[in-house]
């Protein structure tokens, strides 16, 4: 392809000019995808942190602290549901305690009752068990890291829990978790599902809540608008209603981080715009040549096509590594998450990086075609 | 001889109103294939103009210019191009070569232009051409690193390798000294005479006129004067006295260095 040829060397001409740009476009590639990585991964994390091990689609009775029945209209309605994560379906009972300090004040615990096996998919209680074995056989207790170290408790250990109806029941610590928040791991618990039946004086299919977590949190709306229209009696909550300002504040950040982009991209286009431009104007002599020996107006038109695909290309291949390295380098700051490279997002801004070359060329690829020879001849 | 070109009342006027300021008045005359024929006249009579509109680098402001019978004023701006790229050749006073080019990419850009793929026989067509014009073993050179008269030669090569029917010159030797002069017009009379290429050359001098077959005279914008000379080209071919000279080593020599010099 000629134009393709003539694009290549009239780039190389101007080495310097050339450089310039394609690092221009590779630093703004490269800001694009580190800042939307950077924000997907900072999103994703402080969902992870909020709903990550908690229930995101919850089924309650209609009234507050009513038990609902767990029937099979409600199992099967769950189980038909594909969008909810393999197996990540417990009852649970829940229920408040408080802990009698032999060595001073009382405290407060938030206590959950239900089969480990049901309650792992969605809590991951086993993963995160640091000290002792996760268990919840009857009569045992697991509690949070911050609660063993301010009482002083070690697997194995027992302690004294005071009811409603001041009734006090022993239980011995199976292990201790860590969720990863000081305040979940200073007031939740978790017990057997059988003693806060007994406790409730509920029946054997009678539960505070059904759990749920779903494989991706932001179906919870659709799954929820699902359900109510399946099950009569009940309450669906969605984790989203309940946490709408976080969500808010995500979605403020996220249209931020879009106005950022968008600024990154218009500058990078204005780049090559006027790169392209000023190539455009110094060619103008080569280019009244190539049309006086013959060349079309389209088709000298297309030599800036080229020549804007080129540094496209280029740039947005080296915006790519220098965004790899960017992130790369991130994980040697000392922050609470890490950012994962989002492959489809990197190639997305490398594709819309090509793409906002190839349109910064309509400018100097009309001059180009309706640059007439005789301009240049008679100009000598 | 069938014509290859027809200017018929061919007006340039550039600017409008009372700016307006007629460069060519009504210039008619015919073009046959294989001619060898001068344009003279003084600065700004018109000579240039004309020799832009019978290269459809302009257009006329009124009149026809009619190449093999075709009408050029119908033709899109595409079609006047592959026109171009075809049938013409040109050498102006200024090389006007593709200074990111070597000399071999230079002298095929009208072949590639017309969408000819660089093979063997366009290898040895330029090999030739190089040949012809003392141009041997430059073709990798690049366009910017020859003397000036190397690079009207490149830019004289580069006019004949599609072999047009004809080359149009506008002052090729305005940059030359007298002996590069000579050299160039016996050079562009040994191709008209091998390969029946139409030469139509604008000049502003009038010994260089006299060695063509006809010369064509503008004033102040009108063409005034259509004659044919008696003109003998030198003792014989000048081709021949071109590759004679690549054997004799001090003509070679000297045409070298005379255009070296220019």
């Amino acid at each position: 392809m000629l134009q393709l040829k003539i694009a290549a060397r009239f780039l190389r001409s101007s080495r310097a000019q050339t450089a310039l740009i394609i690092a221009g476009i590779a630093v703004g590639i490269a800001v694009q995808i580190f800042v939307g990585s950077l924000i997907t991964s900072l999103q994703a994390n402080l969902v992870d942190q909020t709903v990550g091990g908690s229930t995101q689609v919850t089924i309650t009775a209609l009234e507050d602290g009513d038990p609902v029945s767990y029937t099979s209209d409600i199992r099967e309605a769950l189980e038909a549901e594909e969008r909810i994560a393999p197996d990540a379906i417990a009852p649970v009972r829940t229920l408040s305690a408080l802990f009698d300090n032999p060595d001073g004040d009382s405290a407060s615990l938030n206590l959950k009752a239900g089969n480990l096996v049901e309650i792992d998919p969605i809590t991951n209680l086993t993963a995160r068990t640091v000290e002792g074995v996760a268990s919840l056989e009857d009569g045992e207790i697991m509690v949070g890291t911050d609660f063993a170290e301010k009482y002083g408790l070690t697997p194995g250990d027992d302690l004294d829990l005071i009811f409603a109806g001041n009734r006090t029941v022993n239980l011995q610590v199976s292990g201790i978790f860590d969720l990863g928040s000081a305040a979940v791991n200073e007031r939740q618990a978790f017990i057997a599902p059988e003693l806060a039946r007994d406790l409730l004086g509920w029946a054997d299919n009678e539960f505070s809540a059904i759990e749920t977590r779903l494989d991706d949190p932001f179906d919870s709306a659709a799954v929820t608008e699902s359900l109510r229209g399946e099950l009569d009696g009940v309450t669906v909550v969605d984790w989203q209603e309940q946490n709408a300002d976080l969500l808010t504040a995500l979605q403020s950040q996220a249209s931020s981080s879009y106005m950022i982009q968008a600024f990154v991209l218009i500058a990078v286009a204005l780049g090559i715009a006027s790169t392209l431009a000023i190539s455009a104007v110094q060619k103008t002599r080569q280019i009244g040549i190539l049309k006086a020996m013959g060349m079309g107006d389209r088709a000298a038109g297309r030599i800036f096509l080229f020549q804007a695909a080129i540094l496209g290309v280029g740039g947005s291949l080296a915006g790519l590594v220098l965004g790899w390295l960017l992130i790369w380098s991130f994980s040697f700051v000392p922050v609470s998450f890490s950012i994962t490279i989002q492959p489809g997002f990197a190639a997305l801004s490398a594709g819309i990086g090509i793409v906002v070359a190839l349109v910064s060329s309509i400018i100097p690829t009309r001059s180009t075609s309706r640059l007439d020879p005789i301009e240049v001849i008679q100009g000598g | 001889m069938a014509d290859l070109l027809i200017a018929q009342g061919l007006d340039k006027v550039y600017g409008s109103g009372d700016t307006a300021t007629l460069a060519l008045k009504g210039v008619s005359f015919e073009f046959a294939a294989g001619e060898f024929a001068s344009i003279i006249g003084q600065s700004g009579s018109g000579k240039s103009t004309l020799l832009n509109l019978l290269g459809l680098l302009d257009s006329p402001s009124a009149g026809v210019v009619t190449y093999q019978g075709r009408d050029a004023g119908s033709l899109s701006k595409e079609q006047r191009a592959s026109l171009r790229n075809g049938l013409i050749g040109f050498v102006f006073q200024f090389h006007y070569l593709l200074p990111e080019f070597s000399v071999f990419e230079n002298i095929t850009m009208p072949s590639l232009i017309a969408g000819t793929r660089v093979d063997a026989d366009l290898r040895r067509r330029v090999d030739e051409t190089l040949g012809l014009l003392g141009l041997d073993g430059l073709a990798q050179k690049n366009a910017n690193a020859l003397s000036g008269g190397q690079k009207q030669r490149v830019a004289i090569a580069r006019a004949i390798i599609n072999r047009p029917a004809l080359i149009l010159a506008d002052e090729p030797t305005g940059n030359l000294d007298t002996t590069n002069t000579d050299a160039v017009y016996d050079l562009f009379r040994s191709i008209n005479e091998e390969t029946g290429t139409a030469f139509l050359i604008v000049t502003h001098d009038r010994n260089v006129a006299q060695r063509t077959d006809r010369v064509l005279e503008v004033l102040d914008g009108q063409l005034v004067q259509d004659v044919r000379n008696s003109y003998e080209s030198s003792s014989e071919s000048s081709l021949e006295s071109f590759e004679s000279s690549s054997e004799s080593s001090l003509e070679s020599s000297s045409f070298e260095s005379s255009l070296e010099s220019s």
